[in-house]
């Protein structure tokens, strides 16, 4: 019988034969291809020892051959990249934002190292890709619409120093001077000025004289709702850095739906773009200035760059 | 008469009953833990705001759920059937069974609580607090004594293959788990570790690794040398290979930890001992796979029919891989490409389902109805099990393969000046379609466990009421 020959392979001993088949062992050698590779890796083993850094001594340890250290490799790597990067660096440190622009080669490596910077510091308000985001007002950086202006200057300025957006509380229960009808006639008239059919031409009218009267709003927003950018109050420019959006167009800040527009009139917004450079608030700078040079350029290519 | 009467009462059985339904139960709370958090990561809406239930604190509770409340309650009960069944003795103390079952559930319950509540020390695979380490130190002499009192009383002259591996594991882990707990309580809850800095971060995966090479590896290799030749009815393929990779995979395995710590403020002296020590742990990690899969030559035919036998192949297939990769991904030069990657998320998985989790429910399949003195309840539901698990693991790993390989290039993609291509949040966003495929992964092999609950508990109902006479064979004859 077959099984009684390979039975004669066993060791001898002999577990569990109670019930069941009882446990027994082969007495087969080693597999000589795992005995030989377990060899070889261990061959490898003792050979890397001596090429790099292994064995704890008292004092130190055995350094290897090849003076590898990955604190040297770091440093290598890091300085590679860094003289590539150079002669670009360079230039880009002495041009004016203009001059860059008009230079494609030293454009195009501004703006893939500022979407680098914009994704991991900007994208998480801006969205990726600057798409903005209505929760939180986020504004949204690849239309031509700009609150603070879309020139390379304005836009530098903007990440260098910051922004802070301020929109008062207008209805008197959360401190303003407005009642509650009131808001709702300035509601209609921002409906009707962004283009779209009002419900009620008398609130539009009531509105509209509030705008421009009692509540004041185009100080900042200009006559006609036009904002703060291009907006003029009575023949004279609004002040540009106030940031109030245009409200005559189709773009939202925070949405443009009538309970939107009611939550923004009566409890005000605030919107609040951090300063990355000079006006860093906190030790040092958080981008240097290249960083911030390279993501204007890159905002400014998004799609609205005037 | 049947050769097994009289050994229930000779044999206690009785814990090892309890341990084996609680790892059933615990099976399916670990991997539904998984998908609750795997779902978490593909919509982050499911944390719910709520911080109790945030993928934070559910991860070290879904990896203590798998390894040491479904993989310990595995162990326990496959090793106190192993050691009584291979010594022909009655385990050494009925209080000491009773003090591992009791006390190991306790930790459990005490990990549901503490996780969840934010209490934690803050290190994978040992976050527990120090009064619960305590109390783990306890249960583990407890097993400690329990296993070798019971070794010592053997009615066998030789000390059968699966106890030298189910001792390493006991030893070493008592080991481990005492000096990566060495703390210094300032409060109930709170302690400072003794070890600071690096070194606190090698003795943690001293700790962590060894966890996986004796928790997970040594301990699993024991069950297999029991279950596998039992199950094929075939001789064990090699005594000289079992003796030789046991000991290099006992001396080797304790070196490895520093690959968890490549490119770190480790001092590359220890980086290169973790990554020689894990590449000379190939040889030694395969022995085990070789001794099952040759156990299983002139048996192959059986696969056609044994479901159980199919567990115990591709389990041993998924360690064979998985101990490839790991030795692989210990490399200086490919580790910088899968650290912090999902490629080590995957490579656990092929590990801890593929292998574990597998070979557990094989080891379960072939154990709970000897020790009901019953057949199963359904052949046919243990092939769907088993086809659930398989296809359910290849979904998981292959996902994360693919996410991971490409999350590591991701990061480290140059464009033509030398300017990073990606932003961080970009290669989440890339990551998101895997990590779906990853969730469903983890609903297939949770359905599959599911299954074997069913039947599991089908197969304890139907088992005849306790008397005497509880052998297989008892059963059989009376059926």
């Amino acid at each position: 019988m077959s099984e009684h020959d390979k039975e004669a392979g066993t060791t001898g001993h002999q577990w569990d034969d109670d019930e069941g088949y009882p446990l027994k062992e082969y007495s087969n050698p080693l597999p000589r291809w795992w005995l030989y590779t377990f060899y070889a890796t261990i061959v490898f083993s003792v050979g890397y020892w001596f090429l790099y850094p292994a064995w704890p001594l008292a004092d130190g340890f055995t350094p290897g051959t090849l003076g590898w250290s990955q604190y040297r490799q770091l440093d290598e790597e890091l300085a590679e990249a860094k003289a590539a990067r150079k002669p670009f660096d360079d230039q880009l440190a002495q041009l004016s934002l203009d001059q860059i622009r008009q230079d494609p080669r030293l454009a195009a490596y501004a703006i893939a190292a500022g979407k680098a910077i914009f994704g991991d510091n900007c994208a998480p308000c801006h969205g990726s890709g600057g798409v903005g985001a209505k929760v939180g007002g986020f504004p949204a950086l690849v239309d031509d619409d700009w609150l603070y202006g879309g020139t390379l200057e304005t836009i530098h300025a903007t990440v260098d120093n910051g922004r802070q957006g301020a929109m008062p509380a207008h209805l008197d229960s959360a401190g303003g001077a407005l009642n509650d009808q009131q808001v709702r006639d300035l509601v209609e008239y921002v409906v009707a000025v962004s283009g779209r059919p009002a419900a009620d031409q008398e609130a539009v009218a009531r509105g509209k004289e509030l705008f421009h009267g009692d509540a004041a709003c185009n100080a900042c927003h200009g006559d006609g709702g036009k904002g703060s950018l291009t907006g003029k109050v009575a023949g004279e420019a609004v002040d540009a850095n106030i940031g109030a959006p245009n409200l005559t167009d189709a773009i939202w800040l925070f949405g443009g739906e009538r309970d939107t527009l009611y939550a923004t009139i009566a409890q005000g917004r605030t919107g609040h773009m951090p300063a990355w450079g000079a006006g860093f608030e906190g030790t040092g700078r958080k981008l240097d200035p290249l960083a911030i040079k390279q993501v204007t350029l890159y905002v400014h290519n998004l799609g609205g760059g005037q | 008469m049947s050769p097994g009467h009289g050994l229930t009462e000779q044999y206690d059985y009785e814990v090892i009953k309890k341990f084996a339904v609680m790892g059933v139960v615990y099976a399916v709370v670990g991997f539904l833990v998984g998908v609750l958090i795997a779902s978490q990561l593909t919509w982050p809406d499911l944390n719910f705001g709520i911080a109790q239930l945030s993928f934070g604190r559910l991860r070290p509770l879904h990896t203590s759920a798998v390894i040491f409340a479904f993989g310990g309650s595995v162990l326990f009960a496959t090793s106190y059937y192993v050691v009584q069944r291979t010594c022909k003795a009655r385990l050494f103390s009925d209080f000491l069974s009773a003090v591992t079952f009791w006390g190991w559930n306790l930790v459990v319950v005490l990990v549901v609580i503490t996780y969840p509540l934010g209490l934690t020390q803050g290190k994978e695979y040992a976050e527990t607090i120090w009064p619960i380490d305590l109390l783990i130190t306890v249960v583990w002499v407890a097993y400690l004594i329990n296993f070798v009192g019971t070794l010592a009383k053997r009615k066998e002259p030789h000390i059968y293959v699966a106890n030298w591996f189910y001792l390493a594991f006991i030893i070493t882990v008592a080991m481990l788990h005492v000096v990566n707990n060495l703390a210094i309580p300032v409060n109930l809850t709170d302690s400072y570790p003794v070890f600071a800095g690096v070194r606190d971060a090698m003795v943690q995966w001293w700790y962590g690794h060894n966890a996986v090479g004796f928790f997970l590896t040594a301990a699993f290799l024991g069950l297999m040398y029991y279950f596998v030749p039992k199950q094929a009815e075939r001789p064990v393929y090699s005594y000289r290979l079992s003796i030789v990779h046991f000991w290099a995979l006992a001396f080797l395995y304790i070196w490895a930890g520093p690959h968890h710590l490549h490119y770190t403020a480790l001092p590359d002296w220890a980086s290169t001992l973790g990554m020689t020590f894990s590449l000379m742990l190939l040889l030694p990690s395969w022995g085990g796979m070789i001794n099952g899969i040759m156990t299983l030559s002139g048996a192959w035919h059986k696969l056609r029919t044994d479901p159980i036998l199919r567990f115990f192949v591709v389990s041993l297939s998924f360690y064979g891989m998985s101990t490839f990769e790991g030795p692989m991904m210990s490399i200086k030069s490919v580790n910088a490409l899968s650290h912090y990657t999902d490629w080590t998320i995957g490579h656990v998985h092929s590990g801890a389902l593929g292998w574990v989790a597998m070979v557990s429910f094989g080891a379960l399949y072939h154990m709970i109805p000897r020790l009901w003195g019953t057949t199963i309840h359904s052949v046919g539901l243990i092939n769907l099990h088993f086809w659930l698990s398989t296809i359910g693991v290849v979904i998981y790993i292959t996902a994360m393969w693919i996410s991971g390989i490409m999350q590591g290039l991701m990061w480290r993609a140059y464009d033509q000046f030398g300017n990073l291509t990606y932003s961080f949040a970009e290669t989440v966003e890339a990551m998101h379609p895997y990590y779906l495929i990853r969730t469903l992964g983890g609903v297939v092999f949770l359905l599959g466990a599911l299954v074997m609950v069913y039947n599991v508990v089908m197969t304890i109902r139907n088992a005849p009421a306790p008397t005497g006479l509880r052998t297989p064979q008892a059963a059989r004859a009376a059926a």
